[in-house]
């Protein structure tokens, strides 16, 4: 038992070390990975402007903006992610070495938290300045506990996403690209869905998306001084997503696993 | 001629084979509307919201927003194309160096898989318009000041010919950086789509930015190209189309002469660098 978890957090470590390592290993990686969020939402901002939109509309996009980065890494680098390492040959290497792939799985989610992390704080920080974005943070707990509750319930999605499209062909890429932009525009990436002239039905669809309940809340707390008592109900919506979202991870693995075993899917390339 | 003729028809083929045999016709349909329109659908809503809260509903200001978001289509998936072909046949599918040696030149075959990103990108206009005009407009009750039969469509082909073959110049610049370096092909899409999206009075009037921003966006074709698609779409009367059509023409020559000498010196390069079938382990 001790044995098999220390095996377990070797590779947790090993596969968190490798995604740090090789998400920094290209500066003009880094550098893109920083302006282009920055050329996106300075475009919002200033339709904003041109609309004569209060200023705390500013921040709104600035978040939306920062908070995107990491939905991005979800769906590219952890989602996409076993789709990738099927093409490159690595894939099959997972699956013989005898630890569980929720650790290898895990190593990506932190390495990819810790790398976006260090992204989004420059992205919010460059954002805010150019800006003069409004922010007002009287519970700076409740903000962190909000990112952290926002964060793993993201990357437990990208777990459950990890195990469908490990048995994608050339679709992985296209899904992917499917799950962007309609993400930003249900989660209220950029505007806010609270208000009146957004259908009921898009709110609706919204509150299937983590991030929308993440975004609500940071947005409440940095921008409006709200506390926990204003937010509790995206604590608990953030909480019921982890709950769920991370057991149903682990099953769909299992599942996928046995299934690209059963079809001999699970070192196809070039589908 | 005849080579020329048949390597720009095969390419176009080809490009239509990859990028439609991983789904039925419905769920490709569905792809290449989904994108578009939630990017419309945000700015719609950004605008509507901001309109709210602010100076109050412009119809003039959302058709520009909405003609603009629309025809952006054609910036967003030529660069997706020609900035993915060399990265796609040279590490992914190891067929760039049988491309190379093949009878037809390969700047032929780029601008056909380049024309098969154009051919998408108008299915994608075609349908984002007509389901964009469903959702504002009939499901939202929003006014459109846009007279669809009444549309100018002289200056409308021009600026869409002139404008297209910009892109696909700028398209040749990609390929030209992807062919001398490796892993960038994902950045120089973003980079190029936000720098235009941004400085190229897309969705706001570019006088809204900054002096320096404003002396950027003059010198980029697009801000023209989208200028008199709107004055065409609107039917609108103006003195200076004659005049964006002449900075359309002129920055499309200066991107062309750029394209070429980029694309000529990269081919120089892979040449006695051996890149041209670099393996890359993507």
């Amino acid at each position: 038992m001790r044995e098999e978890l220390v095996h377990n957090l070797r590779a947790v470590y090993a596969r968190l070390w490798v995604r740090i390592k090789g998400g920094n290993r290209e500066p003009e990686w880094i550098v893109a990975e920083l302006v282009i969020p920055l050329l996106t939402l300075s475009a919002y901002v200033y339709l904003y402007k041109m609309l004569n939109a209060p200023a705390e509309f500013a921040g709104f996009v600035v978040i939306g903006g920062t908070m995107i980065a990491f939905w991005v890494n979800v769906l590219w680098n952890m989602s996409a992610q076993f789709y990738w390492e099927k093409e490159t040959g690595n894939l099959e290497i997972y699956f013989v070495t005898p630890v569980s792939r929720m650790a290898i799985l895990l190593g990506m989610a932190l390495g990819g938290i810790v790398n976006t992390t260090l992204r989004a704080v420059v992205i919010l920080g460059a954002g805010t300045f150019l800006f003069q974005a409004p922010l007002i943070v009287n519970e700076p707990l409740t903000a962190l506990l909000m990112f952290m509750l926002t964060i793993i319930a993201l990357y437990a999605l990208g777990m459950l996403f990890a195990s469908l499209f490990m048995l994608y062909g050339r679709e992985a890429w296209h899904t992917a690209n499917l799950l962007q932009e309609p993400v930003y525009f249900f989660s209220g990436s950029y505007f806010p869905l609270s208000s009146q002239i957004v259908p009921y039905a898009v709110q609706l669809l919204s509150s299937l998306i983590p991030l929308t309940f993440g975004l609500d809340g940071i947005r409440r707390v940095i921008i409006q001084g709200q506390g926990i008592r204003e937010i509790w109900l995206d604590v608990v919506a953030l909480s019921v997503f982890i709950i769920i979202l991370l057991p149903l991870a682990r099953f769909a693995l299992n599942y996928m696993e046995n299934l690209g075993k059963k079809e001999g899917r699970l070192t196809l390339r070039w589908q | 001629m005849n080579t020329i003729l048949r390597t720009v028809k095969q390419a176009i083929w080809l490009g239509w084979k990859v990028e439609t045999n991983w789904a039925d016709p419905l769920i490709f349909a569905i792809y290449y509307l989904i994108r578009p329109l939630s990017g419309l659908l945000i700015v719609g809503f950004v605008f509507l919201i901001g309109s709210a809260f602010g100076a109050g509903f412009s119809p003039e200001y959302f058709a520009y927003m909405f003609i603009g978001n629309s025809f952006f289509i054609y910036v967003v998936q030529i660069m997706m194309t020609m900035s993915m072909l060399i990265h796609d046949d040279r590490a992914h599918y190891e067929v760039l160096k049988h491309i190379y040696l093949s009878p037809g030149s390969w700047t032929w075959y780029i601008l056909g898989r380049a024309l098969n990103g154009v051919m998408n990108a108008s299915i994608s206009l075609l349908l984002t318009l007509g389901f964009g005009v469903l959702i504002f407009q009939h499901a939202l009750g929003i006014q459109i000041p846009i007279n669809w039969v009444g549309i100018n469509f002289p200056p409308l082909l021009l600026s869409l010919t002139l404008g297209i073959v910009c892109f696909i110049a700028i398209g040749f610049i990609l390929c030209g950086i992807n062919i001398m370096t490796s892993k960038v092909q994902f950045m120089l899409t973003d980079y190029v789509s936000g720098i235009l999206y941004l400085f190229g009075g897309v969705i706001f009037v570019p006088q809204v930015l900054p002096s320096w921003g404003q002396t950027i966006s003059n010198a980029l074709p697009i801000t023209y190209f989208l200028r008199i698609i709107r004055l065409a779409v609107l039917n609108m009367e103006s003195s200076s189309v004659e005049a964006d059509l002449f900075y359309l023409f002129i920055t499309m020559i200066a991107t062309i002469i750029l394209g070429v000498v980029v694309f000529k010196i990269a081919e120089y390069k892979a040449r006695r660098d051996g890149l041209i079938d670099k393996k890359e382990e993507y």
